[in-house]
């Protein structure tokens, strides 16, 4: 598999460029956002002494290469913070500390990155129901009532912005109806019931959204096998309709939702903001907007750096698995 | 987006590359499929109300911006007096909440920001990415590389947070709708359809009369113009009309997390942002936003696999598979015309602006 | 200024504005549904109480934060010298001694304040509460590690300017002295007759110096309240309070504590708050929240429904909304176009924008409208609800501007329905009647607050907000028009630029009233004359109106912070 590692390599070393560029250009970006950081950590009536005294502490004034050298120090030989009455370190890699919270951003992020998983993971298995079966019923029964309902569906969830759609879920299952409790997030660990009850509703809006991508590739995927000259072969061999859908047409599909799905979580491990911040759920998505908005710039470096990661690594997964799936790939 | 997405998403389109005749074809094959000319006619007349917005409220003799308060409850938060939130001869749909401005004529309005949001984000998305896509095919060795990591730098940007940034940085006094356009623009879809052009340049440049061209010595730039882009558009307008309805959807995303068009400019997603909570007490303010936002994306998604199928003589003749579509089978007679070998043509849709829907 | 009641995510400290409103205290008529509450059954001891916050509490430290009274969920754990009187209304106004024996004894000239602590006193590890810790608590509010609380200390205590904290300068402030370990004594650089008002914030709550690890202290801050903290996950999402056992109700007459155990969870969007308050199911029946009010089409949904009316308390927190002019800038400098816009203002429709007549009333005077701020009702450009656009036109004509003006009306891009683009659109619209054609600038948050409190950058017409840091006009008024606190190099908040030596005079000397009612006489009466020059126009006081769960019993809402107190809440 000679082939297969060079791939591998050429991908890890592009993905390594990929993220310090990544990194360079969230600093420079966040050195001309206006908002005085200082003013922002200080307060709002702290006098100018203050502001220049934490501006210091947070080597605010420095040139921004400095800063950056800072950021690189942490990454690869750790840093020290001061607590005020002891130091703490932070041991490499260390993406430093929040400037509004004294937190070190790997334990902010150690703490997110449960929730946004939990809420991407259940997703994801709603979305491939709803939208490989959608798309498998699109392409087998064309025109018939079930398939132009999960159609709608599917198509409603894209259409409809998930704030809408999780609030009116809400107002209606929680609210009105009291099916279910409104949603909080519990950890899986303290209990597995709860956890899933309170993600429900968060599950079903974020994969309303995504599940008209998986059908639509599902059907065109399942149409064009069909259209393959063996599979006229099958039929005129008289194999029945269901056998020819299960073993061929959906098998055909797999390697492309597979490739689809990899990528579709990459990016809403850290892109679920809205149904983040809708549902109450502290995950990645939500702090990184609050960090933005308040121009923590350790948090933001540090969290795009992982989200970056995860998209980055999703590509190559789904890379990886189309080309073992379809030897007609060629891997460039 | 994945690279193996990209090519299934590009992949298919070889057999179109003699654009010739492709105009008539691509019209006859379009005619043929009945829910595609509907949707192209709602699109057609969704264009006509947001162009025609000040003769449309001029007939209803309202504008937009005008504060109508003797029309609302000021005791219970400003909802609207009378049944079906305000619904009257003089105002066709309504009223707002807490203002009293006329909501027909805020949705129309709101149309055209919408509408020229999204498209004009994805016009610059075409033309970024296909320069792009482009110059990293015909380019040397070092031209790709470079231009390809910029592109995989965009697809791992998170863009709600790029946005959130550049809307920022950029001074308050610049237009808006345009800004908020460029942005969409900026941070996502660009990627994805220069990494497709990328992969389609790399396939066209091989074929025999582009090679040919290229050893005749005429220079990249005419070959790019004059073989390739042809070539190229079948693919790119495909991916454009799945684009601006993602553009829409981003639209009202970032009018959400309160980075989007600025009032009094009306737009849907700025319409919706404020219209959620007021979906118990007043329902239509949450709906017509919501109602005209989900007639143009289903449109436009319908349209544009419309588009596609016409664009590509294979799809014809696979969707005989189906069970028992006559429909389809009249869409093949209408294009009798066989390609070449069948490649993949999935529809994987692009991630473009997959986290701000999210 | 700010109100972040519990809030303060230093961030929102940031946000300057006292974001997070506070809630609700009875003023007038208002205040029926306030103390009703119930009234079926007298409250008891147990349970527990559920807290649906928005904003996390990020900082427990009570060194870093800027609250009003001590704040809410705060103030259960940290005692301060003195603290706010718990009751409904104007009352509620009034400053109590807490840890203290009394509300302080001042010197002749009010520059020397001492307290004596009551006796019995315990941290929760059973430890004696003393003089001295109160010393360092203050003390450590000026590392700049510590960094967030009001400027109050810094600019009163003798020689406290350039103080640094003590992890940097051991020797402490000299201006604080604990001559025995019950005995505290604060020497300030001029008189402040409002000292013990300042005594209620958090800073003045003890931290004992063998517990303090810094920036590490609000994991665990060590309680001096009713409750202590066992469980802070995610730096103050989920923070979890049980009885203190070494506190005592015999030494703490403002504190009710019944519930045994306070929930708090947070980083909930505030519909969804307002949501489960209002189906109040499962918990969520015992439950209240310190910060999320309810909008307005909340309010129209609450409105026709009568059980869940009976749930809302309504208040009314020190808070100004207003339009500020920097006359600086032209046409700003011409009083005569300030005087014209403040006619053409249509205060109904501002209000409408900001949640209707229930959630804001519209304002004439800068200072808020409660007693304790010396409220004296005037309006210097009378123009009714809905304004006088030919009034204006005509002061238009005389200073100029025949044929109409056209302004810029800065304000920024966040949804707050305060400084917020709805709020401008009103202003716009109502101008636009009297000839003034308004041009919108709007700003991203952090830049709109960057430029506004700069005087090298202030526009010169936009929108701004003030809240009372304590009810009095004291730290209402000076911040805003005491021409002696103009920042040049920083965040400067007199934004008119007023340096008017009367004005400074006047502010001076009723600092040295320790007759607080005398003082708030006074300063309606510097109000009013302020108000003349026309350096803002006032828009509307909010009303703050919150849900609260069908078992909470025994809510009071005092006009010092506008919302519940969670201190006196009962579960059923």
């Amino acid at each position: 598999m000679n082939g297969l590692t060079g791939f591998v390599l050429r991908r890890v070393i592009g993905a390594v460029v990929t993220l310090f560029a990544l990194s360079v250009i969230i600093y420079v970006v966040f050195y001309v956002t206006p908002g005085n950081v200082a003013q922002i950590t200080c307060g709002p009536r702290c006098s100018p002494a203050q502001v220049h005294q934490v501006a210091q502490q947070l080597h605010l004034d420095d040139p921004l290469y400095v800063r950056y050298g800072h950021f690189l120090q942490g990454l690869f030989a750790g840093q020290d913070f001061s607590t005020g009455t002891s130091v703490e370190h932070c041991a490499a890699p260390c993406l430093g500390q929040s400037y509004q919270t004294d937190q070190q951003v790997t334990d902010i992020i150690l703490a997110k990155l449960p929730v946004s998983f939990s809420l991407v993971l259940g997703a994801m298995v709603i979305w491939l129901l709803l939208g490989v079966g959608t798309g498998v019923l699109s392409a087998w029964r064309r025109g018939r009532f079930s398939e132009r309902v999960l159609t709608a569906i599917t198509l409603a969830g894209v259409a409809t912005p998930v704030f809408v759609i999780g609030l009116v879920l809400m107002i209606v299952v929680c609210g009105e109806l009291q099916l279910l409790p409104f949603p909080q997030y519990v950890n899986f660990t303290d209990d597995p019931e709860q956890w899933a009850w309170n993600l429900l509703l968060p599950w079903l809006s974020l994969a309303l959204v995504e599940s008209a991508n998986f059908a639509r590739l599902t059907r065109a995927s399942m149409l064009e096998t069909l259209a393959e000259d063996h599979i006229r072969t099958f039929r005129a061999y008289g194999v029945s309709e269901r056998a020819v859908i299960a073993r061929h047409a959906l098998r055909g599909a797999t390697a492309s939702v597979i490739a689809l799905n990899a990528v579709t979580f990459g990016s809403a491990v850290g892109g679920a903001v809205l149904t983040e911040t809708l549902f109450g759920l502290p995950g990645v998505g939500q702090e990184l907007v609050h960090a933005v908005k308040v121009v923590d710039l350790p948090v933001v470096v540090g969290m795009v750096l992982v989200i970056g990661f995860f998209v980055v690594l999703a590509n190559a997964v789904a890379d990886v698995l189309y080309a073992v799936a379809d030897r007609r790939v060629v891997l460039a | 987006m994945s690279e193996a997405l990209v090519t299934v998403e590009a992949a298919g389109t070889e057999s179109s590359v003699p654009a010739a005749s492709g105009a008539r074809q691509f019209w006859r094959r379009l005619r043929a499929q009945r829910a595609a000319l509907v949707a192209a006619a709602v699109v057609a007349l969704l264009v006509l109300i947001a162009l025609g917005a000040p003769l449309l409220t001029a007939l209803e003799g309202q504008d937009p911006t005008t504060y109508h308060p003797s029309l609302i409850d000021s005791a219970r938060g400003g909802v609207p007096v009378g049944s079906l939130g305000g619904m009257s001869a003089d105002h066709w749909l309504g009223v707002e909440p807490q203002t009293g401005r006329d909501l027909f004529a805020r949705l129309v309005y709101g149309a055209r920001v919408s509408l020229g949001v999204a498209l004009a984000a994805t016009v610059a998305q075409v033309i970024l990415g296909t320069v792009m896509g482009v110059a990293a095919g015909l380019g040397n060795r070092w031209v790709d590389l470079v231009l390809s990591r910029i592109t995989d730098i965009f697809v791992a940007m998170p863009l709600m947070i790029m946005a959130l940034a550049l809307l920022a940085v950029v001074p308050g006094d610049f237009p808006r709708p345009v800004l908020v356009a460029l942005v969409i623009a900026l941070v996502s879809g660009w990627s994805t359809t220069a990494k497709m052009v990328r992969a389609q340049t790399l396939t066209l440049k091989n074929l025999d009369y582009v090679a040919a061209s290229r050893l005749s010595g005429w220079s990249t730039w005419r070959t790019a113009v004059r073989e390739l882009l042809p070539g190229l558009a079948a693919p790119v307008i495909t991916y454009a009309a799945l684009l601006v309805p993602t553009n829409i959807s981003a639209e009202a995303a970032l009018s959400f997390l309160g980075v989007g068009v600025k009032p009094p400019t009306p737009s849907w997603g700025q319409m919706l942002t404020s219209a959620d909570v007021w979906y118990q007490a007043a329902p239509q303010y949450l709906l017509l936003p919501a109602g005209a936002l989900f007639v143009t994306v289903f449109a436009l998604t319908v349209l544009g696999d419309g588009v596609r199928v016409a664009l590509d003589p294979r799809a014809a003749s696979r969707l005989r598979v189906g069970t028992g579509s006559k429909r389809e089978a009249r869409a093949e007679q209408a294009a009798p015309q066989a390609g070449t070998r069948a490649r993949r043509q999935g529809g994987a849709k692009t991630e473009a602006g997959k986290e701000d829907r999210a | 200024m700010r109100q972040t009641s519990v809030t303060a995510r230093r961030v929102a400290a940031a946000s300057v504005s006292l974001v997070v409103a506070a809630g609700a205290a009875a003023c007038g008529p208002k205040d029926n549904d306030a103390k009703g509450s119930g009234g079926d059954s007298a409250p008891h001891k147990g349970g527990t109480l559920t807290v649906l916050n928005s904003q996390p509490q990020t900082d427990f430290d009570p060194a870093r934060l800027y609250t009003s009274g001590g704040g809410n969920v705060p103030s259960l754990v940290f005692r301060t010298l003195t603290t706010r009187n718990r009751e409904n209304g104007a009352a509620g106004a009034k400053v109590v001694p807490d840890l203290a024996t009394d509300t302080g004894r001042p010197n002749k000239d009010a520059t020397v304040w001492t307290y004596t602590l009551k006796k019995g006193l315990k941290y929760e590890d059973g430890t004696p509460i003393t003089s001295a810790d109160i010393k360092y608590g203050i003390e450590r509010s000026f590392a700049p590690e510590l960094s967030g609380g009001a400027p109050y200390l810094r600019d009163w205590l003798a020689g406290a300017a350039d103080y640094q904290g003590p992890y940097k300068d051991k020797k402490g402030l000299s201006a604080i002295e604990t001559p025995n370990a019950r005995t505290i004594v604060f020497h300030l650089d001029k008189p402040e007759g409002e000292f013990p008002f300042l005594a209620t914030q958090t800073q003045f709550a003890p931290v004992p110096k063998s517990k303090d690890n810094g920036t590490k202290y609000e994991e665990h801050p060590v309680s001096s309240g009713p409750y202590k903290v066992v469980k802070n996950e995610n730096d103050g999402e989920h923070v979890v309070l049980v009885r203190n056992p070494n506190w005592s109700a015999a030494t703490d007459g403002e504190r009710k504590a019944y519930p045994d155990e306070i929930d708090v969870r947070s980083g909930l969007d505030s519909s969804v708050i307002n949501q489960r308050l209002s189906a109040s199911q499962g918990a969520d029946a015992a439950a209240v929240t310190t910060d999320t009010n309810l909008g307005p089409a909340e309010l129209a949904k609450v409105g026709g429904d009568k059980a869940l009316a009976a749930r809302v308390g309504t208040g009314h927190f020190g808070y100004t909304d207003y339009i500020a002019f920097n006359p600086t800038v032209k046409p700003f400098d011409d009083p005569k176009v300030r005087q014209a816009i403040a006619y053409a203002i249509d205060r109904s429709s501002v209000v409408n924008a900001a949640g209707g007549s229930a959630l804001a009333e519209p304002a004439t005077t800068f200072l808020p409208s409660q007693k304790s701020f010396g409220y004296t009702p005037y309006d210097p450009f009378p123009a009714g609800t809905s304004g006088n656009p030919a009034k204006a036109r005509e002061l238009l004509a005389q200073a100029g501007h025949k044929n109409g003006l056209t302004v810029t009306l800065t304000h920024s891009n966040a949804k707050d329905f305060e400084t917020s683009p709805e709020i401008a659109t009103a202003v716009q619209d109502a101008l636009k009647k009297a000839g003034i054609t308004v041009k919108l600038q709007g700003l991203e948050d952090n830049d709109y607050r960057d430029k506004i409190h700069s005087v090298k950058t202030e526009p010169g017409f936009f929108l701004a907000h003030w809240g009372a840091d304590w009810p009095s006009g004291g730290p209402f008024l000076a911040p805003i028009f005491d021409g002696r606190q103009i920042v040049k190099d920083g965040a400067n908040f007199n934004t008119g630029l007023l340096n008017d030596t009367s004005v400074n005079d006047e502010i001076d000397a009723i600092n040295k009233l320790t007759d607080l009612d005398a003082a708030a006489r006074r300063w309606g009466a510097l109000d009013q004359k302020i108000g003349e020059k026309a350096l803002v126009v006032p828009l509307f006081h909010p009303v703050y109106k919150r849900l609260y769960g069908e078992d909470v019993r025994n809510i009071v809402i005092s006009d010092w912070t506008g919302v519940l107190d969670i201190s006196q809440v009962a579960v059923k």
